[in-house]
């Protein structure tokens, strides 16, 4: 059985285009114009299947009945289905608000085709994540993470970390190919209360670049999303 | 005494008493005491007191004396001629009627006591007769015109006066900073006409005044009553109360402080005594004085309505500007996107797959500039914007450039991009989002403006207070004089010192101006710096501030390696 895919969005142009692009790969893709007709279509489906209505949505934000962060909400207090959050450039704050909220990633419009895919792709791999971690062990060229062990090799030399990079780091991993906003990096690694220091995140940051990048100012593991977060790149495989 | 401008001249040649009382008026004007200010005012018809009276006196009975005494030594004429004189002193402090009766009485007498035969009003000689009858017109000739003289120079008085005080309220309104305090000097004005303090009601604005407290301020606590009355004379434009031939029953004087014939700015009320009579001349003065504010509020108001209709002229036409030069640039790109979309279309089964292919590419790179153009243009809007607010944080400057240097290598095949940043270089204060759009900017426009295989850098380092981030190409370089114009909205051209590179026909206007704008919304600077070694530089520079501190105890106890 394929995949099935929510993708709420008013414009109907970009909402055909995606929907043929997404059906060539295989996704069982079912659209909704607005707010309300999301939620109908979410009751309908999560009714015949019994378990979670569909397994990946692709949420708009400028909808024309209201907030997307009450779809999400709603989804969100029954189910760990993945969800993309599409934005345009101008709506920075709102899809800041839908990441900390539980949006697992985002995409600004004007985006490619492969973009989408990919990050379904990754969306899709985290299914179930937050519930038991399944990444576990992550290597992306020379670099080797273990977080059972909390051991990290660089070219197989065991590179040191704080306890405070080490947790940043593991953060990352266990989303890796997503963006994590600035909050859930404080709120996970540093508590709920060190929301607001960002530029502890940049300093801690620095130093982890510093040990792990080959040239800290042109990075090629830990990425930075300006206004958003961080995202530590998909593991190869 | 203390001089007048304009009336002290004359001042020296006037009776005493005059003196006194135009001392006593100035006194008043000039120490601000609450006093009224006229002698001859019929407010107040106290003056004209013992005094005159007993000048009057003294001259008559000096004249009698001399007429008398001496009446065996001198003729007839002589007397005559003492009592014209004596009638025509008298006349200068005595009002015209007393005056006119002082005179005929002592005609009577002086026919009594010293036209023969004495003691009888019959008169000896004929040609006598006549000259009894010429003392008595004679005298109330002088007598008259001694009087029409008085009430003239009265009135000049009132008139210099009324004149003064028109531009010591004028004064006095220039000078003040705010409508509460030109308010306080119109009731100082009215204050000196009236003798009674004067309440104000001022308009915030002209327009159609609504009764409503928000709109106006008042100035002298008015009551209740009269706030009402207030607002009526407003909304009327009309004076009313005594001596105005409207409601004169009313126990005070409502004036509008009126800017045109139609439209008041506020009005006056000004309370007065039991039993006082509002003169003609009194109630033109406080008028004359209220609408001085008045007009001055219609001026001002006339001026503030000019100055923001140019303004919004201007603001429109820099609009047009830059909807017209935004509407070019996005037609070439859909120009191209159109064209290679109709082509695939149309003649898709007779193109080689690597034409396909470069159409496909081209609608793909024309996207992003759409696209990159749309951002730039809402972002000058945004900036343009009155109290636009950054979304401040505390960034590293490595992240910045890497992240710019990550998004622009999507559409940099040959690899031309290189970043380098000074070790050790402190967090900035910054829009994240913003401050990226402009590296962005600058980078895909050192590609676009320089040739491959070219190198394009992007360069952050410290420099005395400043962290400078500077984005580097080897470009054939801009011309001197286009180096400032290029980073204004509405200029394009080809600037480049002889390069065939077609994607600088279009405008980079747009671009810069948004990358200067963001710069300088950091409180920094964006600037040309040409290379010697040939190519620009574009140096962002912001201020170095201290970051805060960051404190370990805030990392949780975790095992792990150290």
């Amino acid at each position: 059985m394929s995949l099935r895919v929510l993708l709420v969005e008013d414009d109907r142009e970009l909402c055909r285009t995606l929907k043929d692009a997404m059906t060539a790969e295989g996704y069982d893709v079912f659209t909704a114009a607005s707010l309300s007709e999301g939620f109908a279509l979410l009751t309908g489906l999560g009714a015949r299947s019994g378990g979670p209505p569909v397994d990946l949505v692709l949420l708009d934000l400028g909808l024309p009945d209201g907030d997307g962060e009450q779809l999400l909400c709603a989804l969100r207090q029954k189910h760990t289905v993945p969800v993309i959050v599409i934005s345009a450039r101008e709506s920075d704050g709102q899809k800041v608000r839908l990441l900390d909220a539980g949006a697992d990633d985002y995409l600004v419009k004007p985006f490619s085709i492969r973009e989408l895919l990919a990050r379904m792709r990754v969306g899709l791999r985290h299914r179930g994540t937050s519930v038991s971690p399944a990444v576990t062990r992550y290597a992306v060229g020379a670099l080797n993470i273990d977080l059972g062990t909390r051991e990290v090799t660089l070219a197989g030399q065991p590179v040191h970390l704080t306890p405070t990079e080490f947790n940043l780091l593991a953060r990352l991993v266990r989303s890796a190919g997503q963006v994590v906003t600035h909050r859930q990096l404080l709120a996970d690694v540093w508590g709920a209360e060190f929301t607001e220091h960002t530029h502890y995140l940049r300093l801690y940051m620095a130093q982890l670049r510093g040990k792990l990048e080959e040239n800290p100012a042109d990075p090629q593991l830990l990425m930075n999303e300006p206004g958003v977060g961080y995202r530590i790149i998909e593991p190869q495989g | 005494m203390i001089p007048l401008p304009g009336i002290d001249a004359s001042a020296d040649f006037w009776p005493a008493h005059l003196q006194r009382a135009w001392r006593a008026i100035h006194e008043a004007a000039t120490s601000g005491t609450v006093a009224p200010m006229t002698d001859d005012d019929p407010l107040s018809p106290r003056r004209p007191a013992r005094w005159p009276w007993a000048w009057a006196g003294v001259v008559w009975a000096v004249a009698w004396l001399l007429m008398l005494g001496l009446d065996r030594h001198i003729g007839l004429a002589q007397a005559a001629i003492t009592l014209v004189l004596a009638s025509a002193l008298a006349a200068i402090w005595l009002p015209l009627v007393s005056s006119l009766l002082t005179t005929t009485a002592a005609v009577l007498a002086f026919d009594w006591f010293i036209v023969p035969p004495k003691h009888s009003f019959s008169v000896e000689l004929s040609e006598d007769v006549l000259l009894v009858i010429e003392i008595l017109i004679l005298s109330w000739v002088v007598t008259a015109l001694l009087a029409r003289g008085r009430v003239l120079a009265a009135r000049a008085r009132r008139s210099a006066r009324h004149a003064d005080q028109m531009r010591r309220l004028g004064d006095a309104l220039r000078d003040a900073e705010d409508p509460l305090q030109r308010g306080q000097a119109l009731r100082e004005a009215l204050v000196e006409v009236m003798g009674q303090p004067a309440r104000l009601l001022l308009l915030r604005d002209a327009t159609t005044p609504p009764a409503d407290e928000a709109a106006a301020s008042t100035l002298g606590d008015p009551g209740a009553d009269e706030l009402v009355g207030l607002w009526h004379c407003v909304r009327l434009c009309r004076a009313f109360g005594p001596g105005t031939g409207h409601e004169p029953e009313l126990p005070a004087l409502y004036l509008p402080l009126r800017g045109t014939e139609t439209a008041a700015y506020g009005a006056a009320v000004l309370p007065l005594g039991p039993g006082a009579v509002i003169t003609e001349d009194v109630l033109v003065q406080a008028q004359a004085l209220c609408d001085q504010l008045g007009q001055l509020l219609h001026r001002a108001r006339t001026q503030r309505d000019a100055e923001s209709a140019n303004a919004l002229a201007q603001a429109q036409a820099v609009r047009n500007a830059l909807l017209a030069a935004i509407s070019h640039d996005y037609r070439t790109p859909l120009a191209a996107i159109l064209g290679a979309a109709s082509s695939l279309r149309d003649q898709g089964a007779k193109l080689a797959p690597e034409q396909r292919e470069r159409l496909t590419q081209s609608i793909m790179a024309e996207t992003r500039q759409l696209s990159r153009l749309t951002d730039n243009t809402l972002q000058l809007v945004r900036l343009d914007a009155p109290g636009v607010k950054l979304n401040l944080d505390w960034e590293s400057p490595d992240e910045l450039a890497g992240a710019a240097i990550e998004r622009a290598r999507r559409h940099d095949p040959e690899r031309r991009l290189k970043v380098w940043a000074e070790p050790g270089l402190p967090l900035v204060r910054c829009d994240a989002v913003l401050f990226s759009q402009m590296l962005e900017n600058l980078i895909d426009n050192a590609l676009k403006y320089s040739d491959a295989p070219a190198p394009v850098e992007l360069h952050v380092r410290r420099h005395g207070e400043h962290i400078v981030f500077a984005v580097r190409d080897s470009g054939p370089g801009v011309e001197p004089a286009w180096r400032e114009r290029i980073f204004e909205v509405f200029q394009r051209g080809d600037w480049r010192t002889g390069s065939h590179n077609t994607a600088a026909q279009r405008g980079a206007g747009v671009g810069l101006a948004v990358c200067r704008a963001i710069a300088r919304a950091h409180g920094g600077d964006l600037q040309l710096r040409p290379r010697s070694q040939g190519g620009s530089s574009f140096e962002c520079w912001l201020r170095e501030e201290e970051a805060p501190r960051v404190e370990e105890r805030g990392a949780p106890a975790a095992g792990g390696p150290a």
